[in-house]
């Protein structure tokens, strides 16, 4: 009977030691959640993206979740686009070695002399950035990478913020899930 | 250098080209993003897991019965898994508990902070219910476990320190904002997804396969919220009871449960003598400071190495290489690095502010792994009395496999 009662004992005092850690860590961790803006979702900032091309190889989907977007307010309709076209291509057709985009994602329509709407496929683009280093390059920047938060399965570690070399890749606020140009 | 001409020129010139201006009456179109309702899905999140916990421990501390816990199990395979993805999992949240209590930038979310206190708090009250099925982990692994082939003692105990090193990694890697080891090296996580990293879907796949002949492998050997749980699990209020009659001391318990938690009668036929004992205890309060500080002094000799494993470290170390012997074609990051316009002296400040986090942690840390090491090895050598079967607190999941092997519990039910 002496054993049992000694054993009953430690686990009281086990009991004591469990409870009051719980009400320590509840206590000091719920301060720190209860600060504002603490629903986060993963997103691009387009001013630090430098367009390395690592968002489409190291996102933890098979199509990563990163897609270009494309700011119609910035961008300058040309028909020399350097986000649609490959650098120092001969001829402005449609011809695929002339292209930019790796999956034919972008697609443009005729305004009026001489200007050109551009939009994009998200079923098809891949996230590599070329697009957007064409554009930022020689155009408006209107092209620009971002986390379609539709696709983006909000992992625990990001992946892709993980291997970015310029760390654009942050928690925002729901009320900022996009960071759009315009 | 290429580039780091043209980040400065889109900083510079983001309208080279003017708005046109439309004659054709043209109207600029109307973009939509969707953002999800993610804080809808938290709250059905958190309700389930409060139901389906509390459903397990009625199951398994009231009723005796199995099915609530293999119903849980698909459920949460399902829910949880497959259709939520695993991600936040209470697993990871040791790690997002960890970064906020350690830094003050960090805001951890309210209900990631729940999905780690809610199964606590259940099991200090009903044992490990949260491991029986609610976590999509151990459902998996518990539902396709069928054969029960035993370890050896040594094997499990070897292998049972496991969870708590790997805690304190990810501790450690956590708490200096460096990475989640426990999300990066989830094995199950591509099997929900249907996709990811070859190496870590194989490693899951292993691992069920394993979980096919012996219970829950990863359960035991490897989760480190496990570690934490059995903590708790060992003192909690009520546990699991095989039956509510009387043990006949049969067996057929011990051979049912798949994580070997059902300890066997022992009489410890060795009655030491008073003097010896205190000097066993005195040998043992000597024996864990020693370990404590061998822990401590190699996890800080070591702590260097694991700096390397953040990225700001790695980047100090390119661009330090760098300002040596300047490289012709330059890495991502060196191009970001200095395109972003940031000084070697600043880094270099951070850095230091950075390894001397992971001296410090990489101590604590070690010290800690003594512990566990020093106080399993004196488990081992204390020896108790028991007269009949009976179910360890820490090591049981709650499953319910030994319910319907007991013989009192057939004779109840007929």
């Amino acid at each position: 009977m002496k054993a049992y009662e000694r054993r009953e004992f430690l686990r009281t005092c086990g009991q004591v030691i469990a409870g009051g850690t719980i009400l320590t860590l509840f206590e000091l961790s719920l301060r720190k959640a209860m600060a504002k803006g603490a629903t986060y979702f993963w997103q691009i900032d387009p001013t630090k993206c430098t367009f390395c091309g690592r968002c489409e190889t190291d996102c933890v989907l098979p199509m990563s979740a990163v897609k270009a977007v494309h700011s119609v307010k910035i961008c300058g309709f040309c028909d020399l686009c350097g986000g649609y076209y490959r650098p120092n291509v001969k001829e402005l057709n449609t011809a695929a070695e002339n292209l930019m985009c790796p999956t034919g994602a972008i697609s443009r329509r005729f305004v009026e002399e001489p200007y050109f709407e551009y939009s994009i496929d998200e079923d098809l683009c891949n996230g590599c950035g070329k697009c957007a280093k064409g554009c930022n390059s020689f155009g408006n920047g209107a092209l620009y990478l971002q986390i379609k938060q539709n696709l983006c399965k909000n992992c625990n570690e990001c992946e892709i913020a993980k291997v970015c070399p310029a760390d654009a890749i942050r928690r925002v606020p729901i009320a900022k899930a996009y960071n759009l140009k315009l | 250098m290429n580039l780091i001409n043209h980040i400065k020129i889109i900083v510079q010139t983001t309208n080279r080209f003017p708005k046109p201006d439309f004659e054709s009456g043209y109207d600029y179109p109307e973009r939509h993003y969707f953002v999800p309702n993610e804080a809808f899905w938290s709250y059905i999140d958190i309700a389930m897991l409060v139901l389906l916990m509390s459903f397990v421990a009625w199951a398994v501390i009231r009723k005796q019965v199995r099915w609530p816990v293999i119903l849980t199990s698909i459920i949460s395979v399902a829910y949880f898994g497959f259709f939520r993805h695993g991600c936040v999992c209470s697993i990871g949240a040791v790690q997002n508990v960890a970064l906020a209590l350690a830094s003050d930038s960090y805001t951890i979310p309210l209900f990631v902070l729940l999905m780690f206190i809610l199964p606590i708090i259940f099991t200090l009250f009903f044992g490990r219910v949260f491991c029986a099925g609610v976590c999509p982990f151990g459902a998996l692994q518990e539902l396709v476990n069928i054969k029960n082939y035993k370890l050896s003692k040594t094997v499990t105990t070897i292998l049972s320190i496991f969870p708590w090193i790997y805690l304190g990694f990810a501790v450690l890697f956590a708490v200096t904002n460096s990475r989640f080891i426990i999300c990066r090296f989830d094995p199950f996580v591509g099997i929900f997804r249907l996709g990811g990293e070859l190496p870590l879907i194989l490693f899951g796949v292993v691992l069920l396969i394993i979980s096919v002949f012996t219970g829950r492998p990863f359960c035991r050997f490897i989760c480190p919220y496990g570690a934490i749980l059995s903590l708790f699990s060992r003192v909690s209020f009520s546990r699991v009871k095989i039956t509510k009659k009387g043990c006949i001391n049969c067996q057929l318990c011990h051979n049912a449960c798949p994580v070997d938690a059902i300890r066997a009668p022992y009489e410890n036929k060795v009655k030491e003598n008073r003097s010896a004992g205190v000097n066993r205890i005195l040998r043992y309060i000597i024996f864990l400071p020693l370990m404590m500080i061998a822990g401590a002094t190699t996890m800080y000799l070591l702590s260097d190495n694991f700096s390397k494993v953040n990225k700001e470290v790695q980047l100090y170390d390119k661009v330090s290489e760098n300002e040596i012997r300047p490289q012709e074609i330059q890495s991502l990051e060196l191009q970001a690095f200095y395109g972003q316009g940031r000084t070697v002296e600043e880094l270099k400040t951070q850095v230091a502010a950075i390894k001397k986090d992971f001296r410090i942690y990489s101590g604590i840390i070690g010290a800690f792994f003594g512990l566990v090491i020093a106080l399993t090895l004196i488990s081992l050598s204390t020896k108790r009395t028991r007269k009949l079967y009976e179910i360890d607190g820490a090591d049981c999941v709650g499953c319910g496999r030994c319910f319907s092997y007991c013989p009192q519990n057939q004779i109840e039910r007929g």
